[in-house]
């Protein structure tokens, strides 16, 4: 009798707790289920389920300079941001992985702060230090101060490449006579190509999508996509949101695949 | 012989970090510093503001029970969700992995707008709800509380997801087994053996999110109502609209050392962690 008893409270907290996940699941999807089939509902009032099919919505987004013209300029600075993480994160993370030197775990943690500061912080300061520079509503400006938001990304993901690599492989190369930078292009890169392009995807993105930063350094010549959908949805409610936002869904949803499949099958089960 | 880089060929090739560091990142953080206590001289006022002003002190009570509820929210389901991750075997874990890493790709901006249309008085959960009850049940969820918690639990989840999985995962298997052999049953097990072994992990999310959520902007910007104003709004609030520097900066001051204190006490459960492992 008594064991019985237990049975069944055991299956109702086993049957709690896999109706608490699947509510989980549901609210972490629940955002991009929703707006793919309304972005294709047409019309000028946002519906769901939608009342018909058309694709009026991106043809407003394409026929509209001023939101193309925003999700180009924040394609244009998602792709510097990336290019100068890269330059300046590749050799950062070498030199913190191979190096040993004191003050190396300072620089380590300076450069992973930017990941755990509350970016409105950052934002206020990045504001006010530009204002003296004459750096704001510039795209170099957005530029930089995505740089300095991305990196931590960029030195997790190919630090992590790093420690998976052979340092015997480094050792041999140099003794055999191989200067550093061969050593770096032949030995070092081919081994770490994936987590470089995994660490470059997150900087493209996280440029590409962030809105805090951009929010105060832009002006009217350099409103990012991120920062003009914020004013819509502020503003206006603009159901050409929807069509941008199915764009961007589809955008974070092949990142997010491929990041997945290029990660090493053992660091998943981590 | 080990292969490593001389002292000043590796501080050579970190040169442009550290530059980079001190320029965009160090020096805004100063400048921050500076403008909560100087304004033309040296003044207390932007702290003192902050410790006398009966709407930043409101702000500050929300910001606080906002982030603690969201926590909250985020660790039961993050936790469930974990369970129900860890005890999948690999291969079928990837597409629940799929849903729980895709919002942490999506813009938040895509994310909010999307709340803003599901949870509107016509919005698709107030459909269900009314389908369910027969037109009885209805719930405001948008510009108020209820929709800044429920934006933020979604952006959280996957911070208090993974590290749960993770402390899930790396426990003894043979553990649980053992407890089952001598006849405990699976509530106890999971009372006693696998709930106290995920407590690391449970520290990193709570953390993680407690952090995070204290600086959240977008979310409660888009979702909350006045009433729901957090310390990341007041300071763009001051910054922009007042044009009051002083008190922007010494906010953001603030926020910053409540979230060095959170952040310190992450790392040093992560190098516990790391200790302990090795």
């Amino acid at each position: 009798m008594r064991n019985m008893s237990s049975t069944v409270s055991t299956s109702i907290w086993r049957m709690l707790g896999r109706a608490l996940a699947w509510l989980g699941y549901a609210l972490l999807i629940l955002p991009s289920l929703i707006i793919i089939p309304i972005s294709f509902g047409g019309g000028q009032e946002l519906a769901f389920p939608p009342k018909s099919f058309s694709l009026s919505l991106f043809v407003q987004f394409v026929n509209d300079p001023s939101w193309w013209g925003s999700a180009l300029k924040s394609l244009v600075i998602a792709s510097a941001t990336t290019v100068l993480s890269l330059l300046i994160g590749l050799p950062a993370a070498y030199g913190l992985a191979r190096g040993s030197f004191r003050g190396r775990r300072v620089i380590e943690a300076c450069a992973l702060a930017p990941m755990l500061v509350p970016v409105i912080v950052l934002g206020l300061g990045v504001y006010m230090h530009f204002s003296t520079l004459s750096l704001v509503d510039t795209m170099p400006g957005v530029v930089l101060a995505h740089t300095v938001l991305v990196l931590p990304f960029m030195l997790v993901a190919i630090g992590s490449g790093l420690r998976h690599t052979d340092i015997a492989l480094e050792t041999v190369a140099r003794v055999m006579g191989a200067s550093r930078l061969r050593i770096f292009f032949e030995v070092v890169l081919p081994q770490i190509k994936t987590s470089v392009l995994v660490g470059a995807m997150f900087a493209f993105l996280i440029s590409f999508d962030e809105v805090v930063i951009a929010y105060f350094i832009t002006g009217p010549g350099t409103e990012t996509l991120p920062v003009k959908m914020y004013s819509a949805i502020r503003w206006e409610v603009s159901p050409v949101l929807a069509a941008v936002s199915t764009l961007l869904t589809i955008l974070s949803l092949l990142f997010c695949l491929a990041v997945m499949a290029l990660q090493p099958k053992d660091d998943a089960n981590q | 012989m080990i292969y490593f880089l001389e002292r000043r060929f590796a501080l050579l090739l970190l040169l442009p970090l550290c530059m980079l560091l001190l320029a965009f990142f160090l020096w805004p953080l100063g400048v921050v510093a500076w403008a909560s206590i100087y304004d033309g001289g040296f003044t207390p006022r932007g702290y003192a503001t902050v410790v006398g002003s009966g709407l930043i002190r409101q702000v500050a009570v929300n910001t606080l029970s906002i982030s603690a509820w969201a926590t909250l929210t985020s660790l039961i389901l993050g936790y469930a969700i974990a369970i129900h991750l860890a005890r999948l075997p690999a291969r079928k874990r990837t597409p629940y992995l799929v849903l729980v890493m895709l919002p942490f790709w999506t813009s938040i901006l895509v994310k909010s707008f999307a709340f803003t249309v599901a949870l509107g008085t016509s919005g698709i959960v107030n459909q269900l709800l009314g389908w369910i009850s027969g037109g009885a049940w209805h719930l405001e969820m948008m510009f108020n509380r209820i929709g800044v918690i429920i934006g933020m639990t979604n952006y959280l989840l996957p911070f208090m997801v993974l590290p749960i999985m993770a402390s899930l995962l790396s426990q003894n298997p043979s553990l649980p087994l053992a407890a089952k052999i001598m006849g405990a049953g699976p509530v106890r097990i999971f009372l006693r053996i696998t709930l106290p072994l995920s407590l690391p992990g449970v520290a990193a999310g709570v953390l993680m999110c407690l952090t995070l959520s204290l600086g959240m902007y977008i979310t409660p910007a888009l979702l909350g109502g006045r009433k729901d104003m957090m310390l990341a709004n007041l300071i763009d609030f001051y910054t922009r609209q007042t044009l009051d520097w002083n008190v922007a900066s010494a906010i953001a001051v603030a926020l910053l050392a409540v979230s060095g204190v959170l952040m310190l006490l992450l790392t040093r459960f992560q190098r516990d962690r790391g200790i302990s492992h090795a």
